[in-house]
């Protein structure tokens, strides 16, 4: 197994619900705490695993703007677990789910910057390492109801633009999402292999308007009564 | 490697169902707790609103009810201390209640209307509204005046439901889907839901809008129009669409008034209205019989175009006639209006084509028997997949009653209402147009003493005779609301009240009340203006401010609180019975009549009471009829009581779900003791899922009406027909024009604003503040946006959505601000007609070139919200408003009018012209500051630097 | 990358200290300039354990949760920074070992051989030292030979500068390590050189391949957050390319052209002369590895709006 989520660049309207939903479940999940800094003064700051950022992809008027949340891709080829030395950081084997033991960690920030995606946050507080756990405390839960047995970030988001499945699977929807819509990895030349799969936005289809060339009417159509009753 | 994993330990956990506060849209929230302690928020997967999702401020939810902003104890305002300075102390609720309701007798027993009780974005209308017309007072209105008043009235006058909350786009069915200014809106899960699904079936998604964010990052097509154009855009669609033939003859002719008869005798008192029979019912030229019969009626063939002479010798017109006659205007040509949109005339064309591909081409044919009003059978049901829907983009404009009609144009002319794959209706709408209800007006109900008023405070005129205004024409509600100033402002005009209550214009008024709503602040225009109006004291009466008593009823210690003599302090939603009821803004869907509850969660903790049972005592305490016995004893015990028994008409009470003695019946039966029992054992919803039959079409779907008349959604079964021409706006017009036979205005400007915004078929005039601004002095339009992940200037309090925002910035152009020398993070002065402000620039490239915008209600007020002072917010963040004024710029001659709609009083935030400059060397920090907020005396709790929030009470780490 | 006080001193000071026992050895093993005294060899010996230890210790300062900091040894298979956690500790006995009987100069061929596993463990330790930056795929500026490289050849020349001052010191014979030094200053500097050459060069990920949008100009309009985050502060620290200029030149001057003008003068080099090249070298070396944290560009920024790493 494999698993890890896709997001639709296409639809994703940048409304941070993941995020927040995000922080909501794990505040108080196997990793909270998850601090945050000068909550009410001057520059708030705090641990979360998933950020949205917001880029704009050419220029005006034919800009596009995309919203991009990120957080941790689960890797195959983790670098943030080989480099960590304390073995707090790991793979799990049977579903590629990538964890922080906070009773293990020094907090040394090595595997921070082993990864390319930003998806690792110390809490200056605990002292240790956080991330994304995949939420493996709710998909594994046999105690919620099967369909809620998905990562918090994927069961709030308003625009269904996360998916969350097993990536090994050729017949996961999100296997084949990745497949019918072009999923893509981020950075793939670093060679982490991540993942998560980022589907790209859709072009539309030309709508056809006739056979009708811009401003070329000859003459405004005489409009005559017919008969429609009710 | 593979740790056990440890999941939660479920036991000391249970979950209870409950709505979301954190904004209007009032998503269904399944709330976990831990001990009594708030473990997470997630959505309810069967609610029709929200279907499982969750937003960002409700899943925040957690960080409000733990806010330290929150009120605590009920508060009076120091004696000998000055208003505004934010020095409090202590009282108790007895003495508080004590004090205020003896005020309230001593008004009421004299003249109610020197009480003005104006209301936020409350979910509670109908019991607030209920509760003003008890009292007898007119002055009453929600917050509508500002959000969506153009929206609501527009639709209501012309197609019986509306934007904003009373219709949805059918995302089921929709191909081809065009959003109008909007950022979020109270449909937040819902549009974004919706989106997903249009865009995963294949659907075009346009945005009509000058920024492109959020929504409109999304869209197939990014349309950056100008700010305060869509009128003309969208008439030029119209245009295109007549020009090329390309519209739904049948639903025109079915369900519009497009071939009704209108009176042409220029000069005279009937000129513009139609032509009638005896009855009053209005007229049509039959092609079978040739002869005139009821447009009402069934069984006719109503000529669409053409002129007719009636048999006293009257000349008559099509409505249609009328408008291809002007649409077809060159003037509305894609060419002509392509400079002033900001849009190609390319764009503009080839737009309409494919919305008219889409809607005639591409139908949608849904195999469902349905019976209209006039009995014939339908075997099928015919949509229109062109969806469309728009907020305050449209509304926020002085011109935005007009634009949003020119837009149900387009709806009309695609045949594009109600049905499958277009814009639908929200149960309880649609209503008749305009729904069959009026404001209070009568002058001697409204000075009675002691007496309640004959009708609700708000209404829908038809006509001048329908007015608020005394013999001379002179406003009766101190927001000047259905005065010759606003004749269709059916929410009121809160925006008004405290520039007229301090004028003593038109009079002086005792009491203001204010629930939930931030008008020291985020919610007022000129907020430094409306800061020192609400300090100001009355010449006349030394030591007396010019608003004598305040009151503030806030949960949380807003800027507005600041400025209170009396502090009421609400409950949070986790810890109160509340009640989203149809007889309100309803939160049905298009499929489903629906409404909810809340219900205490969490233990408040605090000395703190919802202002719901605060009204219902004050209501028994000054012996209200509709909560008065017979006997003089009081009717209801407290809040949930008054709930489940107050009944509006026979059957008809504030929650529709399980209603009759056992709970049986569903809309309409009598009350049920165990209502509450009810919704809570499902979920605290309920809704009504409409059989297929009564699904759509149902301005004329006889099952629907019938059903729809049960439940008092509306008043009998008859046809709602579409009014592409709108003969209210014709009479007021004509009383402009000094040609009614009946009330007119004297005030000259009165007389030529309604001849020329009372047009009864759409138009578009240039903004009313950019008339009187110079355009070249002032180049930039200047907006605001709502961020999605946080509602107005509550949720600043919020430690997690304060980490995403802190600080607002003004957005530009990016090529336009490197034109003129400004680059990212540069601080700038904006400059309106109005005042300056200072503030730091961002520079992007989705914004249209002339616009600036920024997110609204960032910035804040030093000490507020329970936030340090030196908050970004505070010392960075700013507000646009001290821009705004809510006067127009001053002419000549002319008395001081509001900034709004000319026709539904709507505030206009977004006509704003701007000009920008470079602050000089070493100018930085946002501009103006204001004083610090003083702590409350209740407010001791540390602001600690790090926060650790867990609501597990065992198993830590 | 943000140039941390605590993992600068460490760099510098440990590699000082096992490229001084390195040296230290050799002379010893070669008997370089006829070989220090055996009290000397051994204080400096001492010196250079002491500048290992203090490095290793303010490298834990770093540490957000040093309670754990014993686990560091755990992962010495996958891990560089275990590995020069189990290198640097393995170190100690043997160099204290061979120390010892360097103090009593006893027992040659066992301290010789002591010294060895000391010496073969300093290399490890340094090696592993840059390996820790070199494997990172994440930072280009470090993802090069040329890191583990560097760590070597600059610890071995700041050693060589303090076993200079030493002989100086005690009045040995200095022209065998003054051509040491010489030797090692040259391969220090083309060393840095080369990698000053290379890193300038525009290469790696771009905010097109980070973000998937490889066809247009992509500009970050919005990183989430209003104010910095753990990444912000930890990846986004930058140094503008004329400082980075002014940096470089300073490495040059005051690790190289300075003592190589001190070594080169003509005369002998007095004590103080050969002092001031030690601090003037250890200086240039202090610059050096803050603008090797400074430099590097770690490819997160990408996401924060970079346009290049
Ligand atoms: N998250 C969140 N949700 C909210 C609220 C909130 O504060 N936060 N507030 C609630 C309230 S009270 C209201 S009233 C609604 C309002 O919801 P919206 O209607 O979404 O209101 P705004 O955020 O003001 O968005 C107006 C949009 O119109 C665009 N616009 C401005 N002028 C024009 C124009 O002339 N033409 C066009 N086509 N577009 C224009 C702006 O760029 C902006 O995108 O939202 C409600 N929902
Ligand atoms: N520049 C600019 N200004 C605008 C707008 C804009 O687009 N641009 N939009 C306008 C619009 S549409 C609107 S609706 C207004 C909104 O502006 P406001 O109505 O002022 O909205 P809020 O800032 O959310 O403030 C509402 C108040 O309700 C309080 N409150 C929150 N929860 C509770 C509760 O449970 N009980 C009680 N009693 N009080 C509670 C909050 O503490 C706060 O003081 O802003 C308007 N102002
Ligand atoms: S919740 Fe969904 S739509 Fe919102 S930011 Fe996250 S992924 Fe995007
Ligand atoms: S995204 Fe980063 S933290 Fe997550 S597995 Fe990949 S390298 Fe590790
Ligand atoms: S911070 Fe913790 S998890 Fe990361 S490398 Fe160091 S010990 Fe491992
Ligand atoms: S999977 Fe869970 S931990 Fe990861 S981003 Fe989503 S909510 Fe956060
Ligand atoms: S949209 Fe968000 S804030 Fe509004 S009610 Fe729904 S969940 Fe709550
Ligand atoms: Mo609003």
């Amino acid at each position: 197994m494999r698993l890890g989520l896709v997001i639709d660049l296409d639809v994703c309207v940048g409304c941070h619900a993941c995020a927040v939903a995000c922080k909501e479940w794990n505040a108080s999940g196997t990793t909270g705490p998850l601090s945050d800094y000068q909550p009410y003064g001057a520059e708030p700051s705090g641990v979360w695993f998933n950020r949205i950022r917001h880029y704009e992809v050419g220029e005006y008027p034919d800009s596009k703007t995309v919203n991009f949340p990120m957080s941790c891709m689960h890797c195959e080829d983790a670098d943030c677990v080989t480099v960590c030395p304390t073995g707090a950081s790991y793979k799990r084997t049977g579903d590629g789910i990538v964890l922080v033991d906070q009773n293990r960690c020094m907090g040394c920030n090595y595997c921070a910057w082993a990864c390319p995606y930003g998806a690792r946050e110390l809490d200056r507080s605990s002292g240790t390492m956080k991330k994304c756990t995949l939420c493996v405390d709710r998909i594994y839960d046999q105690a919620l109801p099967v369909e809620e047995r998905q990562p918090a970030c994927v069961l709030t988001c308003p625009a269904h633009a996360r998916m969350f499945g097993d990536l090994d699977d050729p017949q996961s929807a999100v296997s084949m999402a990745v497949r019918e819509r072009g999923g893509y990895q981020l950075l793939p030349e670093l060679g982490y292999n991540p993942t998560n799969h980022y589907l790209p936005p859709r072009k539309h289809k030309p709508i056809p308007t006739g056979e009708v060339v811009y401003g070329a009417w000859a003459k405004v159509k005489k409009l005559v009564n017919r008969v429609v009753k009710r | 490697m593979n740790a056990q994993v440890k999941v939660e330990n479920h036991a000391r956990q249970e979950i209870r169902y409950s709505t979301c506060y954190m904004c209007a849209c009032r998503c269904g929230i399944k709330v976990t707790l831990e001990q009594g302690k708030v473990r997470f928020i997630q959505g309810t997967r069967n609610h029709p609103t929200n279907q499982g999702v969750l937003c960002a401020k409700g899943s925040a939810g957690i960080m409000k009810q733990y806010s330290l902003a929150k009120l605590s104890q009920p508060l009076i305002r120091k004696p000998g201390s000055e208003r505004g300075d934010g020095e409090f102390e202590v009282i108790s609720w007895e003495q508080a209640l004590d004090m205020l309701a003896e005020r309230l007798q001593e008004i009421r027993a004299t003249d109610p209307s020197k009480l003005a009780f104006f209301t936020g974005r409350d979910q509670m209308q109908a019991l607030t509204g209920l509760w003003a017309q008890q009292f007898g007072t007119p002055n009453w209105s929600a917050h509508g005046g500002f959000c969506s008043v153009n929206m609501a009235v527009a639709g209501l006058y012309s197609i019986g439901f509306s934007f904003w909350e009373f219709g949805a786009p059918d995302w089921d069915y929709a191909k081809y889907f065009v959003l109008w200014g909007v950022a979020e809106d109270h449909s937040s899960n819902p549009i974004k839901i919706g989106l997903e699904k249009l865009k995963r079936g294949g659907g075009k998604f346009v945005s009509v809008n000058p920024v492109r964010t959020g929504y409109s990052a999304i869209a197939d097509e990014w349309v950056p129009i100008k700010p305060g154009m869509d009128g003309l855009f969208a008439l030029s669609i119209v245009h295109v669409l007549l020009t090329r033939e390309l519209f739904d003859y049948e639903f025109l002719a079915r369900y519009t008034n497009a071939p009704w008869l209108v009176i042409d005798r220029p000069g005279h008192s009937s000129h513009g209205l139609f032509l009638r029979d005896e009855g009053g019912s209005p007229l049509i030229w039959d092609m079978e019989r040739e002869t005139f019969a009821n447009g009402m009626g069934g069984d006719i063939a109503p000529a669409m175009f053409g002129e007719y002479v009636a048999p006293d010798g009257t000349k008559v017109k099509t409505v249609f006639s009328l408008a291809v006659e002007r649409y077809l205007d060159e003037r509305y040509a894609p060419a002509h209006v392509a400079a002033a949109c900001g849009v190609p005339a390319e764009t503009i064309e080839r737009l309409a084509l494919e919305m008219a591909h889409v809607a005639l081409k591409e139908a949608v044919e849904l195999p469902i028997e349905w019976t209209d009003v006039w009995g014939h059978k339908h075997d099928k049901v015919i949509g229109r997949p062109v969806a469309m829907y728009a907020m305050r983009g449209i509304s926020a404009h002085s011109n935005g009653f007009h634009a949003c009609r020119a837009i149900h144009l387009i709806q009309m002319l695609l045949g594009a209402l109600d049905g499958p794959g277009n814009f639908r209706a929200r149960a309880p709408y649609p209503k008749p147009i305009p729904p069959h209800q009026l404001p209070e007006n009568n002058p001697d109900i409204i000075n009675a003493a002691n007496t309640a008023l004959s009708r609700p405070p708000l209404g829908f005129p038809t006509r001048p005779e329908d007015l608020v205004v005394d013999e001379f024409g002179n406003p009766l509600r101190i927001d000047k609301a259905y005065s010759w100033e606003a004749p269709f402002s059916a929410h009121g005009l809160m925006h008004m009240v405290i520039t007229n209550a301090t004028n003593h214009d038109p009079y002086a008024i005792d009491t203001l009340i204010l629930f939930m709503a931030n008008m020291a602040w985020n919610s007022s225009m000129n907020t430094k203006n409306i800061q020192d109006m609400l300090r100001e004291k009355d010449p006349e009466e030394p030591g007396q401010h010019k608003i004598p008593f305040l009151v503030v009823v806030d949960a949380f210690h807003s800027e507005m609180v600041n400025f209170a003599d009396l502090v009421l302090p609400d409950t949070t939603y986790l810890e109160r019975h509340d009640c989203i009821s149809l007889l309100d803004r309803p939160i049905s869907e298009p499929d489903a009549a629906a409404d909810a509850i809340r219900y205490p969660l969490v233990e408040a903790g605090r000395d703190v009471r919802p202002w719901q049972e605060i009204l219902v005592e004050l209501a028994s305490r000054l012996k209200f009829p509709a909560f008065t016995n017979a006997d003089g004893t009081r009717k209801f015990k407290n809040y949930p009581d008054f709930i489940i028994n107050y009944q509006r008409s026979p059957g008809v009470g504030f929650l529709a779900g399980w209603r009759g003695k056992n709970g049986e019946s569903s809309l309409y039966g009598e009350p049920n003791p165990k209502q509450w029992e009810k919704y809570i054992e499902n979920q605290s919803f309920f809704a009504h899922h409409w059989p297929d039959g009564q699904k759509y079409m149902r301005y004329v779907n006889r099952g629907y009406l019938e059903e729809a008349a049960k439940a008092g959604f509306v008043g009998k079964v008859e046809p709602i027909i579409m009014q592409v021409y709108s003969e209210p706006m014709q009479k007021f017009r004509l009383a402009g024009q000094g040609l009614y036979a009946g009330p007119q205005p004297k005030d000259p400007a009165d007389r030529e604003r309604l001849s020329k915004y009372f047009d009864p078929l759409p138009m578009w005039y240039e903004p009313l503040e950019q008339q009187r601004v110079n355009g070249e002095e002032y180049p930039f339009f200047a907006l605001t946006q709502r961020p999605m992940f946080m509602y107005h200037s509550w949720d600043s309090q919020n430690v997690w959505l304060r980490q995403i925002m802190a600080q607002n910035y003004l957005y530009m152009n990016a090529g336009r601000a490197a034109s003129m020398g400004i680059e990212d993070y540069d601080w700038v002065w904006v400059e309106s007609h109005n005042g300056r402000i200072r503030c730091q620039v961002k520079t992007m490239e989705g914004t249209q070139e002339d616009t600036v915008w920024t997110w609204n209600a960032i910035g804040k007020q030093k000490g507020a919200w329970g936030l340090k002072p030196d908050a970004s917010e505070a010392a960075k963040g700013f507000l646009l408003n001290h821009l705004i004024s809510e006067l127009l710029p001053e002419k000549q001659g002319e008395r001081r009018i509001t900034n709004s709609d000319p026709v539904s009083g709507q505030a206009a935030w977004f006509d704003l012209r701007v000009k920008i400059y470079k602050a000089a060397e070493g100018e930085s920090g946002s501009w103006p500051q204001f004083a610090e907020v003083r702590r409350l005396p209740t407010d001791r709790a540390a602001r600690p630097d790090v926060l650790r929030y867990d609501a597990r009470t065992q198993e830590k780490h | 990358m943000h140039p941390a006080f605590s993992v600068i001193f460490f760099t510098v000071a440990s590699g000082t200290g096992f490229g001084l026992f390195v040296l230290l050895y050799m002379a010893d093993l070669f008997r370089l300039g006829g070989g220090l005294p055996a009290h000397a060899s051994a204080l400096t010996g001492l010196l250079a354990v002491a500048l290992v230890g203090g490095g290793l210790l303010s490298s834990t300062f770093h540490l957000a949760n040093p309670k754990n900091a014993w686990r560091a040894f755990t992962r010495w298979r996958t891990s560089w920074l275990a590995r020069e956690g189990v290198f640097a500790v393995a170190f100690f006995p043997f160099a204290l070992a061979y120390i010892a009987l360097a103090w009593f100069d006893a027992a040659r061929d066992v301290r010789l051989m002591l010294g060895f596993f000391a010496c073969v463990l300093a290399w490890a330790t340094l090696f592993s030292t840059g390996m820790i930056y070199a494997c990172l795929k994440t930072i280009r500026q470090w993802n090069t030979p040329l890191v583990p490289a560097a760590y070597l050849v600059l610890g071995h020349f700041s050693g060589a500068m303090l076993l200079l001052v030493v002989t100086l010191a005690v009045g040995a014979s200095s022209t065998a390590y003054e051509s040491l030094v010489m030797a090692l200053l040259l391969a220090a500097a083309v060393l840095k050189a080369t990698y000053y050459f290379w890193v300038g060069r525009p290469y790696g990920s771009t905010i097109n391949t980070a973000t998937g949008f490889t066809r247009a100009r992509v500009r970050l309009l919005d990183t989430g957050h209003t104010h910095d985050t753990f990444l912000t502060r930890e990846f986004g620290f930058r140094v503008g390319s004329a400082q980075r200029f002014w940096l470089k030149a300073a490495f040059f001057l005051f690790a190289v052209a300075v003592p190589a003008a001190m070594l080169t003068q003509g005369q002998a080099l007095s004590l103080g002369a050969g002092l001031g090249a030690a601090v003037s070298a250890i200086l240039g070396m202090g610059v050096e590895r803050w603008l090797f944290f400074a430099e590097a560009r770690h490819v997160v920024n990408l996401f924060h709006g970079a346009q290049r790493t």
